[in-house]
């Protein structure tokens, strides 16, 4: 499998579409829009990459994720903000204990699942903000391994949650009741098959397979759920000094990443060999 | 009121001797400095080796290469804070080496194996993965020649270890030999109060 470079969404600047100074979290609705969690605030683009709307959040945000029912999600610190499709704010989760930096989010089943970077776990939510239990914490080190300070997670179509564990170099497969039920993932430093330097991959996305992202040097990549390597989406468009850059796949299996320096979102589709 | 001019000096004298054998040569070097004088600092933001926006240059050693004391009076220096405790530290492994059995790289970075880890609490033997490691630079080993500064910065470390002058070493020289030959200017002299030792 191989990917080619279809777009470029964004960019650093203060025009119209561009992000001021941080792009830390995307996610891709079920249209193909694009949302960025930029600065303080949510950006929606429309599925060709054309600004929609942006709208403001109470704080810097640090992730954003899209519900079944269009709901956008942004993450925060200690909190999380819940807007509807037009960027009316609906409601907040404020827990400062379980919400401590809120760097990804995702669903299954009416839950929500929130990747929190300073309890190195995910929170798993009812639908109406209620704790149900952890995932990934009920291990020796009492948590992800996160050198690089985010958490990052993607749920497949069976509610399995696949969360990197950078330090391990591994993306783990959780029950949402938090069992381990195991890996894939290994370190090498020179075979783009393993995941190299200290502590990656930093970002996960998940459909049909998972698709990762590593920082030194930067790079997208996808596996299959058994753990092979299919395709190196991408490595030397990011700038070199990236890390921590958010990746999201669409249902026709374009690949965004976010390039955490150039503050753009590199698009990807898949190229029939 | 010589005489108790004399006394006091010999007080002070007595009284500095005492700490600065009880601080060590570091500390007490700047002990002996006056307030506002000054002494030589690898400025990190200036580093080559540890300044962010440069990666995939090779490590600067002049600071090894230069400096007139033998063995050099710079060292590599773990700020434990900010270190990541990392299973596979690029600083203390060559992490392009082959991988041996345990999944590790089989070779360290540092020529003069100046750097050893430990495991942090209770060491998992099945899996040296479930570990946080603490890494320690051995002083009397390290050369300050930048190797594992390199590998620890951003983005591929976590920029926990740094170049610092040793000032029980440093002979305080009028004009730094490594300040003449650093191609960055990272030698700078700050006042003896904002030295970090």
């Amino acid at each position: 499998m191989q990917y080619r470079q279809i777009a470029v969404i964004g960019g650093k600047g203060p025009g119209p579409g561009q992000f001021a100074a941080s792009l830390r979290g995307i996610a891709v609705d079920a249209a193909g829009s694009v949302y960025a969690a930029n600065d303080s605030q949510i950006t929606l683009f429309e599925a060709g990459g054309r600004l929609r709307r942006r709208w403001s959040t109470s704080q810097p945000v640090h992730s954003v994720a899209v519900a079944g029912d269009g709901a956008v999600y942004a993450g925060q610190i200690g909190q999380i903000e819940i807007f509807d499709g037009g960027g009316k704010l609906l409601r907040t989760w404020r827990d400062e204990a379980l919400l401590g930096r809120v760097t990804a989010i995702g669903f299954f089943a009416g839950d929500v699942l929130a990747g929190d970077a300073v309890g190195r776990a995910i929170r798993r939510f009812d639908s109406g903000g209620k704790f149900r239990n952890n995932i990934g914490r009920d291990n020796p080190l009492n948590g992800l391994l996160i050198p690089n300070g985010m958490v990052d997670f993607g749920v497949d179509a069976h509610g399995v949650v696949h969360a990197a564990n950078p330090g391990k170099h591994r993306v783990e497969r959780y029950t949402p009741a938090g069992e381990l039920l195991g890996h894939i993932g290994h370190f090498h430093g020179t075979n783009p098959a393993g995941f190299g330097g200290c502590c990656n991959p930093t970002n996960v996305a998940v459909r049909d397979r998972i698709y990762v992202t590593e920082k030194a040097g930067p790079r997208a990549k996808v596996y299959s759920f058994s753990g092979e390597l299919e395709a190196v989406v991408a490595a030397d468009v990011f700038d070199a000094n990236c890390k921590n850059m958010s990746v999201a796949v669409d249902r026709g299996g374009r690949v965004y990443v976010a390039d955490t320096v150039k503050l753009a979102i590199f698009v990807f589709e898949p190229v029939a060999i | 009121m010589t005489e108790h001019f004399t006394r006091r000096d010999l007080f002070h004298k007595a009284a500095r001797g005492t700490v600065l054998a009880t601080l060590g040569g570091g500390a007490g070097f700047l002990v002996k400095k006056a307030h506002g004088q000054v002494v030589w600092q690898v400025d990190a933001s200036r580093c080559l080796n540890s300044r962010l926006g440069e990666v995939g240059v090779p490590a600067c050693n002049l600071c090894t290469t230069e400096c007139v004391v033998s063995l050099s009076a710079v060292r590599a220096v773990n700020e434990h804070s900010r270190c990541g405790r990392c299973n596979i530290c690029p600083a203390y492994f060559n992490i392009t080496s082959a991988v041996d059995e345990r999944g590790l790289p089989s070779e360290k970075l540092c020529p003069r194996d100046a750097i050893t880890r430990r495991p942090i609490g209770k060491a998992d033997p099945e899996d040296p993965a479930n570990n946080f490691y603490e890494y320690l630079i051995d002083e009397e080993k390290c050369d300050g020649c930048g190797k594992c500064v390199i590998q620890c910065k951003e983005p591929l470390g976590l920029g926990s270890i740094v170049l610092r002058i040793r000032y029980n070493r440093c002979v305080d020289c009028n004009r730094c030999a490594i300040s003449r030959a650093c191609p960055k200017g990272a030698l700078v002299q700050v006042p003896v109060e904002r030295a970090v030792s």
